[in-house]
């Protein structure tokens, strides 16, 4: 490794060095030489940088190595009828018999990527993502409406898995798109972004499921035109320590984004949802729901940000919530919700609660012979459910995945 | 069927918590209904939450049995499984889980804990609308959440209709005429009667004779200060409401 590389990041630890080996094995390429540069500037988000306190990937990643028990889950989001597009540690396949109204372009070099600085991990996998095996950039452009579900798998075993994926969905055009995250490697890392222009509609499923051993960041960078319609739904189990990141934007009037999750966080798992919406443009609406269930030695983390600026802004429909259950002592989950408002005619509504499951429902549960760990299985499921309603076809798979882990 | 033996407990958690009930003794047979009566704060719904094995509340001395088997160390849905019920004072709204979810649910943990084969879903649907249609519910009420948004009188109907939906041994009904109009009260109490046979015992915890009109008791027994002062039979629910709680009592000491 020549000089001028490893000195792109201060005080590398292992994991960093091994990053930067793998970028100087990359072609050389202008546009992923500033993705790079973006992420080496921090490194690895830690502690002590605003947005990652709780969720600190320097730590939780010491080394890039492959996962002595990696997680073995099978992806339970159906594909026989959707379009899948599989990333692997050491490889990228798809179906390449697509639809009309589906347009996929798997570029080897990687793309410019605007918001690289506020997305550090978002811009290392744009950095990182390709390869001999694999696209630096898979460019998707959609301009049907009745078209099959686009599946996007991350699984293998290895070290370190990064994927990049442009969307574009064209004027009126009509999508639905799903992920699911199984672990694996070491270290994942995906950034997905969506463009939605006039009038589109697009739902996101995004699964997640990790053992013990993994890390992950998948990053998500949404803009919405004139009147489009973005709803994404998320359940995450975490992993060693996982982050789900949406930034998305508002450009233009009358775009509408829902933003469900539902975190469910056992023993040695930690779930990061992390949102981010700029109404840069005005009467736009935000709905956004996140609820979260934590056993003992679980961590779930929520941090969810309004901006309004003032010119644009006005007009703005937003509602945040997020409510977490704290399942048995020794469970924890933080929570920033913030609202950055500017302009002064808008309607955003927040509310964070956090607490334990009701002593009057158990016991009247109970009394009625319903066994201890089902009741609480029931009562926790019930409470998530709302955050999983906007799934669509995917809504029973999600429900049936939740409910199979409440029941452990 | 019920014996209470000389049972003592306290409510509340460590140095906070407080004698309610003092040395209660009493048996319900087989086949037969009792009423328990009483003023304000006797320990009415505490005797209840102790027979039924809410945690908060601590046998501190005597024993329960049921058919001879000591319920104290059960936990709650034991309890429920071996047939205890408790109708509630004030039913818990479930959000999120609709009525029948919950019934069925609740039948086949009971089954299971017996050691029994879960209800096959076409009989279980079959009873419910019979007893639905005896209780004048309305089939789409069971399948909202449990009392979410439903009236007190839909309440106790409901409470009635997961007890003959369960048919448990035993039943403790507390305080389930509050609330209640007089039609929705004649509704209950032919649920109840219904519920009457030989084999079944029953404990009818009210503050007011007025229940006892439609449910007439076999015994009525005075609660006071967490001791039963006072048994005789059904007139005794008419004197209590002639004279007043005080006479009573006040004879009684």
């Amino acid at each position: 490794m020549s000089t001028a590389l490893r000195d792109l990041i201060a005080n590398p630890n292992a994991a960093e060095l091994e990053l930067i080996a793998r970028y100087g094995m990359l072609p050389e390429d202008a546009r992923r030489e500033r993705a790079f540069e973006a992420f080496a500037k921090g490194g690895l988000p830690h502690r002590r940088v605003e947005g990652w306190h709780w969720s600190d990937f320097k730590a939780s990643l010491p080394v890039i190595e492959t996962p002595a028990q990696p997680g073995t889950a099978q992806d339970p989001l159906p594909a026989d009828d959707a379009v899948l597009f599989s990333f692997t540690p050491t490889g990228f396949t798809w179906a390449e018999s697509l639809p009309e109204g589906i347009r996929v372009l798997a570029k080897p070099e990687a793309q410019a990527f605007g918001a690289s600085e506020d997305m550090p991990l978002g811009a290392l996998a744009a950095a990182l993502a390709g390869g001999k095996t694999k696209p630096g950039t898979l460019m998707i452009e959609v301009t049907g409406q009745d078209l099959p579900r686009l599946h996007f798998r991350f699984s293998g075993a290895g070290e370190a898995n990064f994927a990049r994926v442009q969307i574009i969905v064209r004027p009126g055009a009509k999508l639905a798109v799903s992920e699911s995250y199984l672990g694996g490697a070491g270290f994942t890392a995906s950034l997905m972004e969506f463009s939605l222009q006039a009038g589109a509609e697009c739902s996101r499923t995004v699964y997640q499921r990790t053992g013990k051993a993994e890390v992950l960041a998948a990053t998500a960078a949404v803009q919405l035109d004139e009147g489009a319609d973005y709803r994404q739904t998320t359940l995450a189990f975490g992993g060693k320590l996982t982050r789900l990141e949406t930034r998305l934007t508002h450009q233009e009037t009358g775009a509408k984004a829902t933003l469900n999750a539902a975190y469910l966080c056992a023993d040695g798992h930690h779930a990061d949802i992390t949102t981010e919406v700029r109404h840069g443009a005005p009467s736009c609406v935000t709905r956004q729901l996140t609820k979260g269930a934590v056993l003992d030695g679980g961590r779930g983390v929520y941090q969810g940000k309004f901006f309004v600026p003032r010119n644009v802004g006005q007009k703005t429909d937003a509602d945040m919530q997020h409510n977490a259950l704290l399942l048995e002592e020794g469970a924890e989950v933080f929570a920033k919700p913030e609202l950055e408002i500017y302009a002064d005619n808008v309607e955003c509504a927040h509310g964070n609660t956090s607490g334990a499951l009701d002593a009057n429902q158990m016991f009247y549960m109970r009394q009625r012979g319903i066994a201890e760990e089902e009741a609480r299985a029931l009562l926790t499921e019930a409470f998530i459910a709302e955050a999983l309603e906007e799934a669509g076809e995917l809504e029973d798979v999600l429900r049936v995945q939740a409910r199979a882990w409440l029941a452990r | 069927m019920l014996k209470i033996e000389n049972l003592t407990a306290t409510v509340g958690e460590a140095e906070e918590a407080k004698q309610i009930i003092n040395g209660l003794t009493l048996e319900v047979p087989a086949g037969e209904v009792h009423a328990i009566m009483g003023p304000n704060g006797a320990g009415k719904s505490t005797l209840s939450y102790v027979l039924t094995g809410r945690s908060g509340y601590e046998v501190t001395g005597g024993s329960v049995t049921l058919n001879g088997e000591d319920i104290l160390s059960m936990e709650p849905e034991e309890r429920a499984a071996k047939g205890m019920f408790l109708s509630f004072q004030y039913p818990v709204e479930i959000p999120g889980v609709p009525v029948m979810t919950f019934v069925r649910t609740a039948m086949n943990s009971q089954r299971k804990l017996r050691g029994e084969d879960e209800i096959s879903a076409p009989d279980f649907i079959k009873k419910s609308r019979e007893i639905a249609k005896q209780l004048k519910l309305d089939a789409e009420m069971l399948k909202r959440p449990v009392n979410v948004g439903f009236s007190g009188g839909e309440k106790k109907r409901l409470e009635i209709y997961q007890m003959m939906m369960l048919e448990p041994n035993f039943l403790i009904l507390d305080e389930t005429d509050s609330g209640l109009d007089i039609d929705a009260l004649k509704t209950v109490a032919e649920g109840v009667n219904a519920m009457r046979s030989p084999e079944r015992g029953m404990l009818v915890i009210t503050h007011y004779q007025r229940l006892l009109d439609y449910i007439k008791p076999d015994k009525v027994h005075v609660l006071s200060a967490g001791r039963i002062i006072k048994t005789g039979g059904a007139d005794l629910a008419h004197r209590l409401e002639a004279e007043g709680y005080e006479g009573v009592v006040g004879e009684a000491v």
